[in-house]
C-alpha cells in the first residue's frame, strides 16, 4: 500500500514537474502574470541607479523599461542586478529582461538573445588635461585603468599593443589611480566616463579623447529562442523611436540640461 | 531554459591562454610571498624572544597589526596610501615599474608573515627552555643558539600549521586581483566577462587552486616525512 502511495506521489510530482516549463513563451507569461519582471543595474548612473531622495531605482534604462511595460499593458518591477548575476538570473527566470548596459557581443550570443540596439556608445579614454595623451596613439608604454568585467580591456590592448591594462573592481578606483598617476588614463564606454568626469570636484581638469576605440552597442538581453517575445521587444523600441517617445527619454537622462549630456548621434535600426 | 554548459571555449583557445597566464602569475606572486613570508616570519618570531625591548615591542605591533586587520584594506592601503607618503619623483619611478604586483607581493607577504611568526613563536615554546640556555652556556650567542638548536627543532613541529599558512596564501592571492594583477581569479572574471560562461571558467580556476594546494600540501608533507623525521632518528 505505502509502495503504491508513493508511486503515485512520485507520478504526480513528475507531471508538475513536465508542466512547468510552460511551452507558452515569455510574452504570455508576462501577460498572465501582469507584470514584465526587468533585471537593470542600480549603480550606473546615469542608466540604473538609487534616487537617494525616493530610495526607488530611477534612470534611462528604468524608463526604458517602463514604456515598454506600459506596451504590454502589464506592471514594471525592478530587480537589480550586476554583471555577473544579470546572465544567470535571465536564464533561469528570475527576471524576463535585462537592461543593464550589457555590449551586444557576438560571443555572448550562446547564452542569451539581444534586442536591437537601444544605445550605441563607444569606447574612449578618460585623460589628466594637458597630461600629453590624445589618442590611443600615445598610449605607447604607458598604463591605461579599466573596470573589470568590461569589454574595454581587450579592445585598447588590440588598438594599442604597447600599454599595460590595469582592471579594477570599481571605477571611483580606477579613476583614484588615474588621479595619483599610477595610470595615465582610464579607458571605457565614453557614457561611462561623462559621468565620472562629472562626479569630480572639478570636472574642467580632465579630458575625454580620441576617436572611439570600438562601438559598444548595447542590448536588451532576452531569453534564448524565444523569437515572439524578442520580436515584440524589438518592434517596441522601433515604435518608441518612430513616435519620438526614445528621444524624450533618452533627453531625460542625456539631454543638453543634463550632468551626463552626450549628444544624441546614432540612430536606431528601423525595419521598414 | 537551462544554462548550457560548455567547457570547450573556456579550456581551448584563447580563453585558455589566458587561465595559464592567470595561473602562471599566480604561481609567481604566490612562490615569491611565500619564501619572504617565511624569512620576515621567523626574523619576526625571533624579535619577539629575544631580550631587547624594543625589538619585541616591534614585533608585537607588527604581529598584532597585521594578523587582525583585513588583508583586502592592506592591498588598497599598500597601493593606494603610499602615495601621498612618499615623494612625487618616487611615486613616478615607482608606477612606471610594475607596482601592482609589488604591492601584492608586500600585502601577501607582511600578512602571512605575521601568522608564520605567530607559530614559529609557538613551536619554539615547544623547546624545553633550557636548550636555549644550555647552548648559551656553551658559548652560542643568542642568534646562533636559534639558528643551530632551537629553530631546526621549532620547524619540525610546526610544519603542519605552516603548510596550512601557505595554503592560506595561495588562496589568498586570489585578492590581488583588486589592485589588477591579472592572476588566476582575474582571468576567470575576465573570461565570464567576455562569454558568459562564468560558471566554466570557475570551476576550471577552481581545479587549479585545488592542484596547487594539494601539490604544496603533498611536497611539505613528503619533505615533513622524509627528511625531517628520518634525519632525527
Amino acid at each position: 500500500m505505502r509502495i503504491a502511495a508513493r508511486i503515485i506521489v512520485l507520478a504526480c510530482l513528475l507531471t508538475l514537474v513536465a508542466a512547468m516549463p510552460a511551452l507558452a513563451g515569455k510574452l504570455d507569461d508576462i501577460k498572465s502574470r501582469g507584470t514584465l519582471v526587468a533585471g537593470v543595474k542600480d549603480s550606473q548612473r546615469p542608466f540604473g541607479f538609487v534616487d537617494e531622495k525616493t530610495n526607488q531605482i530611477v534612470g534611462f534604462e528604468i524608463d526604458l523599461m517602463a514604456a515598454l511595460a506600459q506596451r504590454l499593458g502589464v506592471k514594471l518591477d525592478t530587480k537589480p542586478v550586476t554583471s555577473s548575476t544579470r546572465i544567470p538570473m535571465l536564464t533561469q527566470g528570475a527576471v524576463d529582461i535585462l537592461a543593464a548596459t550589457m555590449t551586444h557581443k557576438k560571443e555572448r550570443e550562446d547564452q542569451v538573445d539581444f534586442s536591437i540596439t537601444y544605445f550605441m556608445t563607444g569606447q574612449k579614454l578618460l585623460v589628466k588635461k594637458d597630461g600629453g595623451i590624445k589618442s590611443v596613439a600615445d598610449l605607447d608604454g604607458k598604463k591605461v585603468g579599466s573596470v573589470k568585467g568590461s569589454t574595454s580591456e581587450q579592445n585598447v590592448k588590440k588598438a594599442q599593443p604597447g600599454c599595460t591594462v590595469i582592471s579594477f573592481e570599481t571605477y571611483p578606483e580606477a579613476f583614484l589611480a588615474l588621479k595619483q598617476g599610477k595610470v595615465q588614463a582610464m579607458t571605457t564606454d565614453e557614457s561611462i566616463l561623462v559621468g565620472i568626469k562629472n562626479s569630480d570636484d572639478k570636472p574642467e581638469a580632465w579630458d575625454i579623447v580620441g576617436d572611439y576605440i570600438s562601438p559598444e552597442p548595447y542590448g536588451l538581453g532576452v531569453p534564448e529562442n524565444d523569437s515572439k517575445f524578442r520580436d515584440y521587444v524589438n518592434l517596441a523600441l522601433m515604435d518608441m523611436w518612430a513616435k519620438g517617445e526614445y528621444q524624450k527619454i533618452y533627453e531625460k537622462w542625456f539631454g543638453k540640461d543634463t550632468k551626463d549630456y552626450i549628444p544624441l548621434t546614432w540612430k536606431m535600426e528601423y525595419w521598414p | 531554459m537551462a544554462y548550457q554548459f560548455d567547457f570547450g571555449q573556456v579550456v581551448s583557445g584563447e580563453y585558455g591562454q589566458w587561465l595559464l597566464s592567470g595561473l602562471s602569475t599566480t604561481l609567481h606572486i604566490s612562490g615569491i610571498a611565500i619564501v619572504l613570508s617565511l624569512g620576515l616570519g621567523t626574523m619576526v618570531a625571533v624579535m619577539r624572544l629575544s631580550k631587547v625591548r624594543p625589538l619585541v615591542w616591534a614585533a608585537a605591533i607588527f604581529t598584532e597589526f597585521f594578523r587582525n586587520t583585513p588583508l583586502l584594506v592592506q592591498i588598497f592601503f599598500w597601493y593606494f596610501g603610499s602615495y601621498s607618503v612618499l615623494p612625487e619623483a618616487v611615486n613616478q619611478w615607482l608606477y612606471a615599474r610594475d607596482f601592482e604586483f609589488a604591492c601584492g607581493v608586500i600585502a601577501l607577504t607582511v600578512y602571512t608573515a605575521a601568522f608564520i611568526a605567530e607559530e614559529i613563536r609557538s613551536g619554539i615554546f615547544s623547546i624545553p627552555k633550557n636548550q636555549l640556555e644550555a647552548s648559551r652556556a656553551c658559548g652560542l650567542s643568542f642568534i646562533q643558539a636559534m639558528a643551530y638548536v632551537i629553530l631546526p627543532q621549532a620547524f619540525r613541529v610546526i610544519i603542519p600549521p605552516l603548510i596550512s599558512q601557505f595554503l592560506n596564501l595561495i588562496k589568498n592571492s586570489s585578492l590581488v586581483m583588486t589592485i589588477g594583477v591579472m592572476d588566476l581569479t582575474y582571468m576567470a572574471r575576465q573570461i565570464e566577462a567576455h562569454t558568459f560562461h562564468g560558471f566554466e571558467a570557475f570551476t576550471v580556476s577552481t581545479m587549479m587552486y585545488l592542484t596547487i594546494s594539494l601539490i604544496v600540501s603533498l611536497g611539505v608533507n613528503l619533505y615533513n616525512r622524509y627528511v625531517l623525521h628520518v634525519r632525527s632518528r
